[in-house]
């Protein structure tokens, strides 16, 4: 309870910086938006990450992100309905796989049932990870259809992105499943950066304020 | 040598581990149930159970059903007595039969978890078992017909 | 009893196939463990009797009846023995069932296909049955020294009341098959039916349902390799090069070669199209391995340029150029268009069309099209061979083994009596196996290699190395006169490379004036048969074009093609119609009532209707069509069937239900595409079949009640969906389609 009540009011105090921040930002049309790392956190991490505020540099690097989240090998496993996506058009998948509660699948179409531990040979095969999944009922972390604002938002929002905080975001980089887009099987597009850019760029709007592009 | 356990028996099999299951069942094993649809899982004729799942025996490699129990449609019952086998026979189901054994596979995987099927539910667990021959309303009523009989006795 | 069942089967499969030494295909009903000897072998063949092609008896009355026509999912397994066992008067279950193998002497034509089976064997089994009977009466009569006319039968037994006599058919078999075959026997009456018309199991249910091998691809033989082609990349091309050094470092690799189909000049018949000459094939130990060798080849293909093939049969020994061109679909659709502006040849004319055009009040004219469509059987094509200088023994899925024989006996230079072809139960059908290309392949691949071979086609090689369903595109025109009275109809179709016109089917027949014309496209996409190729395009484009025409005339759909029927009945506009009408408008009442058609609910559903009549029997649908979750769904249909006498009611309903459910994926989804020469749809996961929640959640069937000779039901429910289908969407969506598939779109044309 007392740490919640810290994390509010620390946040609405940075909410004001930012605000002002905003102001003197408005002229490039960006609205800004802050990560809420508690004072625990801070002092959780080590001195090279301690967020420099930059909200040109956060903007732009999240720019970077968002190019990668929204391309097909991020987004098709982050839908907005409960049926993952397919293709470089992101199609709705064959034969309509449901997330069921857990996001690995209903039934007899459970997702590791024709997604295997490693990618499958062959064009037109099932891309393959060990834990190969959808976001679960209860936190479906949507990309489709996002803005880069509305992404932003809800990739900090610890409500909405499984409890993580800025060190656990920053390790999400490394994620197995996250990786797996970078290897998505013969026949199939890699995201526009490659997975050291993304992680840098990741990082560094993190790191920077984690800022976000105003909606256009 | 790579040992599989299938339908409760112990074959020790002389194959790359590499090799999809489907393979291994129906060319070494000669079980040939299990039918070659399209080979990237997208017609469910090749569902096998994987430790209870069903899983798609033509991306599935042989490593990976190493120390898991493999049930094909030969093993699902002794004596065509499952539910779903007795219902596909009352209500005659199959026409040319290839995709049957994919299907009746996928099916006792929903059986087993949802004793009380929707309609939807069906849609959403045969989704991946395409037949060619159009049988679904059939299916889908056999499978009704099996979730009756398994909450009768 | 029942219980022994599985594990008889299968050792009864094993036993049969060790005693005819080459793998015969036996399948028994579920009841053969009846009459089982405890040690559960197979009964020795020694023991039956053979009344005739169809009929075999053992001394302990278990009675066999042979299928003549193999079986790919219509049932003919059992449909086809009912009839025997009707007229043969035996209790069903009694009965055995055995697929025969290829004997055109003793079995007839045993074609499955053009929805024939019924048509071709309904008096033949009649008379097998009907004659076998009279003479196991006469071999009872012989015994029992009374006359023939005292003797009744029931269930397999023949009674003499005068006596008390009686005894089972198995006792005068023996005799009985000595006894000349009797001419002039009498049938039973239809109203005394007691197999026929009643539900029957198909025979192999529980076989399928366990898995046994029923299928080609399931077919063993000691020593067998696997095969696989390597064909070209697209139409078109052709093999220039191969280096094959790595392939054949893969383990289990024996050869790879490559050949050729037919020697230069080889005069192909109808059914022995096929893609590709030349082959290059890759032979091993396990399919998988030889999947992983090919991935291994390096070869080069070149454009093939125009060729020339040698065609007979009908129309004579002549060459035809197949064109050389890499296709592509948007190039088809112009060059369709273009064909279709110019003149045509007349393929039917009644009246004087050109003066009811030109004097029309309203013209409507509608361009419809349809794509190639795939089979997708889900049991790709493959075939087992084991050749030698001596004979050969060929055992897989096969629609036609009298139409592949003589192409066999030209290619391996051996006489019919040493070709032994056994046909397997096929994992679909749908018109792909009439052609009899991948036979011959294996039959020379195992020549070749000195070995049985099984030739595997991977759904790849399936899907786009087919003999598709044509690419289709017709025009309709109607002319109405200032009372919106239709005066003039003219139909001109085309096609790559052939048109769907059926120039004398309906509306020919009820139209004064009235013109079709077809023209044709050469092209080297090569087609043929496909569960009703012209019809269900024909079918697609003529009832919508109806249903459109109904509503420009203010008239209701049914209504309308009921007075252009009934104008067809009493006045016939022309010869040669080809339709009966009364049946025809039977089936539209008969839809119009089990649907409720002007009914209260009617306002939930878009409704589409449809009827058509081809390859002898009459369907009509009505469909109901919702939009769900923002896509067209079809909730529920209502069929009405005129095939004459239904042979299983059970099985005829799947039957047409599988035809609705068929029709309905096929016109939404189903479409083949070219670019360059290469098939864009390889496997499922872009040819779009249709799944379970796409399937209809209801499909009432209805099957007109009459006493004549029953035709087929394969393909005659299928063509009416797609016109349903598409009157349907226009209620649903405020648009009409008229470009196949309706629900995927290709850029740069007129969806809609």
């Amino acid at each position: 309870m007392d740490n919640s009540e810290k994390n509010k009011r620390s946040y609405s105090v940075r909410m004001r910086t930012f605000a002002v921040i905003g102001i003197l930002m408005s002229m490039a049309c960006l609205m800004t938006f802050g990560a809420g790392f508690t004072l625990v956190e801070k002092a959780a991490m080590a001195p090279s990450e301690i967020p420099v505020k930059d909200s040109v540099a956060s903007v732009e690097a999240f720019k970077e992100v968002y190019s990668v989240l929204m391309s097909p090998r991020c987004m098709n496993c982050h839908p907005s309905g409960n049926i993952p996506l397919q293709g470089e058009d992101s199609h709705l998948h064959a034969m309509l796989p449901k997330r069921g509660l857990d996001g690995k699948g209903v039934y007899s179409m459970k997702c590791t049932n024709c997604h295997q531990p490693v990618n499958t040979p062959g064009l037109n095969t099932p891309p393959g990870n060990p834990d190969w999944h959808l976001p679960p009922a209860d936190m479906k972390m949507v990309f489709q259809g996002r803005s880069a604002y509305e992404l932003a938002k809800q990739l900090l929002d610890p409500k909405q992105n499984g409890n993580k905080n800025l060190k656990k975001l920053i390790e999400h980089a490394d994620d197995g499943l996250v990786k797996a887009g970078w290897n998505p099987g013969e026949g199939r597009k890699l995201p526009p950066l490659t997975h050291a850019q993304f992680k840098k760029a990741w990082i560094t709007w993190l790191t920077t304020g984690a800022y976000a592009p105003k909606d256009k | 040598m790579i040992t599989l356990n299938i339908n409760k028996k112990t074959h020790r099999v002389d194959a790359d581990p590499n090799t999809p299951l489907l393979w291994v069942l129906r060319d070494i094993i000669g079980l040939v149930g299990t039918k070659y649809g399209c080979g990237v899982a997208q017609c469910g004729a090749c569902v096998v159970h994987l430790d209870g799942e069903a899983v798609r025996s033509c991306v599935t490699k042989i490593s990976r059903a190493q120390g898991k129990k493999v049930v094909t449609i030969e093993g699902l019952s002794e004596t065509n007595s499952h539910p779903l086998q007795k219902a596909w026979l009352d209500l005659d189901v199959s026409q040319c039969g290839y995709c049957q054994a994919g299907q009746i596979m996928s099916a006792a995987v929903l059986l087993r978890e949802n004793k009380n099927p929707s309609e939807q539910d069906i849609d959403d667990a045969m989704a991946g078992n395409i037949c060619r021959c159009g049988t679904y309303l059939r299916i889908r009523e056999a499978i009704q017909l099996a979730a009756k009989d398994q909450k009768n006795g | 009893m029942e219980k022994n069942n599985t594990d008889y089967s299968r050792r009864a499969f094993l036993r049969a196939s060790a005693l005819a030494g080459g793998g015969l295909m036996i399948h028994f009903s579920s009841l053969a463990s009846l009459v089982l000897p405890k040690n559960g072998e197979a009964v020795v063949s020694e023991q039956w009797s053979e009344l005739n092609g169809y009929i075999k008896i053992t001394p302990d009355n278990l009675i066999k009846l042979i299928c003549p026509n193999p079986e790919f999912g219509q049932n003919v397994m059992t449909s086809l023995p009912m009839i025997v066992a009707e007229e043969l008067d035996v209790d069903w279950k009694q009965v055995v069932v055995e697929m025969g193998p290829h004997d055109n002497v003793k079995l007839g034509s045993q074609f499955t296909g053009g929805s024939n089976s019924m048509r071709m064997y309904w008096r033949p089994l009649r008379e097998a049955g009907a004659t076998a009977r009279q003479m196991l009466m006469q071999a009872a009569a012989q015994s029992w020294e009374v006359v023939l006319e005292d003797l009744t039968t029931k269930a397999g037994i023949i009674y003499h009341e005068k006596s008390g006599k009686k005894g089972s058919y198995g006792e005068f078999a023996s005799k009985a098959a000595g006894i000349a075959v009797p001419k002039g026997v009498k049938f039973k009456a239809v109203k005394d039916f007691s197999v026929v018309r009643s539900s029957r199991k198909n025979v192999e249910g529980a076989k399928i349902i366990s898995g046994k091998p029923l299928f080609g691809l399931d077919y063993t033989h000691p020593g067998m390799q696997i095969a696989m082609i390597q064909h070209p990349p697209a139409f078109g091309m052709k093999l220039k090069s191969f280096d094959a050094s790595q392939a054949l470092k893969m383990p289990g690799i024996k050869d790879v070669f490559s050949m050729k189909l037919y020697e230069d000049g080889f005069e192909q018949g109808g059914f022995d199209v096929r893609s590709f000459n030349e082959l290059l094939v890759v032979v091993g130990k396990t399919t998988w391995e030889v999947m992983n060798a090919r991935k291994k080849l390096v070869v080069e293909w070149m454009p093939a340029g125009d060729t020339k093939n040698t065609v007979g049969g009908r129309g004579g020994k002549r060459e035809v150029v197949v064109p050389g061109e890499l296709e592509d679909t948007d190039a088809q659709h112009t060059k369709m268009r273009e064909y279709a502006a110019k003149p045509a040849q007349q393929l039917r004319k009644d009246g004087d069309p050109e003066t009811a055009f030109k004097n029309a009040a309203q013209i409507i004219e509608r361009t419809y099209t349809a794509p190639f469509l795939a089979h997708n059987c889900m049991e790709p094509m493959n075939f087992f061979a084991h050749v030698t200088a001596e004979k050969a023994l060929l055992v897989g899925p096969l629609q036609a083994p009298g139409w592949t024989e003589p192409t066999l006996m030209k290619v391996l230079n051996l006489p019919a009596d040493k070709i032994e072809i056994q046909m397997t139960r096929m994992g679909g059908g749908f018109g792909r196996r009439a052609y009899g290309h991948y036979l011959v392949e294996a039959a020379l691949i195992s020549r070749k290699v000195k070995a049985p071979v099984k030739l595997i086609y991977t759904r790849e090689d399936d899907t786009t190395y087919g003999i598709y369903r044509p690419m289709y595109t017709a025009t309709y025109r109607a002319a109405l006169d200032a009372d919106k009275k239709l005066i003039g109809f003219h139909l001109k179709g085309g096609g790559i490379p052939e048109h769907a016109v059926h120039a004398n089917r309906f509306p020919a027949g009820a139209i004064d004036n009235y013109l079709a014309e077809g023209w044709q496209i050469a092209s080297n996409i090569t087609v043929g048969a496909f569960r009703a190729p012209g019809s269900n395009f024909a079918a697609a484009a003529e009832q919508s074009f109806l249903d459109e025409l109904a509503e420009a005339m203010g008239k209701d759909p049914i209504d309308f093609r009921l007075e252009l029927l009934k104008r067809a009945k009493d006045k016939p506009v022309g010869r040669n119609n080809d339709y009966n009408a009364d049946r025809y408008a039977a089936v539209l009442q008969l839809v119009k009532e089990k649907s409720d058609w002007n009914g209260a609910d009617h306002g939930k559903y878009s409704r589409g209707v449809a009827a058509y009549f081809c390859h002898s029997s009459y369907a009509a649908h009505v469909v109901d069509m919702v939009i769900r979750d923002g896509q067209p769904y079809v909730e529920r249909v209502f069929s009405a069937v005129d095939c004459g006498i239904v042979i299983n009611p059970d099985a005829a309903a799947n039957m047409v239900q599988g035809a609705v459910v068929d029709g309905i994926g096929n016109s939404l989804y189903g479409g083949l595409t070219h670019k360059a020469g290469v098939v864009e749809e390889s496997n499922f996961h872009k040819y779009r079949i249709i799944r379970m929640h796409e399937a209809p959640k209801k499909i009432e069937v209805t099957f007109v009640q009459n006493e004549i000779d029953p035709t087929g039901l394969g393909e005659p429910p299928f063509p009416p969906v797609f016109g349903a289908v598409a009157s349907a969407l226009y209620k649903a969506t405020g648009k009409r389609f008229y470009q196949q598939p309706f629900l995927l779109t290709r850029p740069g044309l007129p969806s809609a």
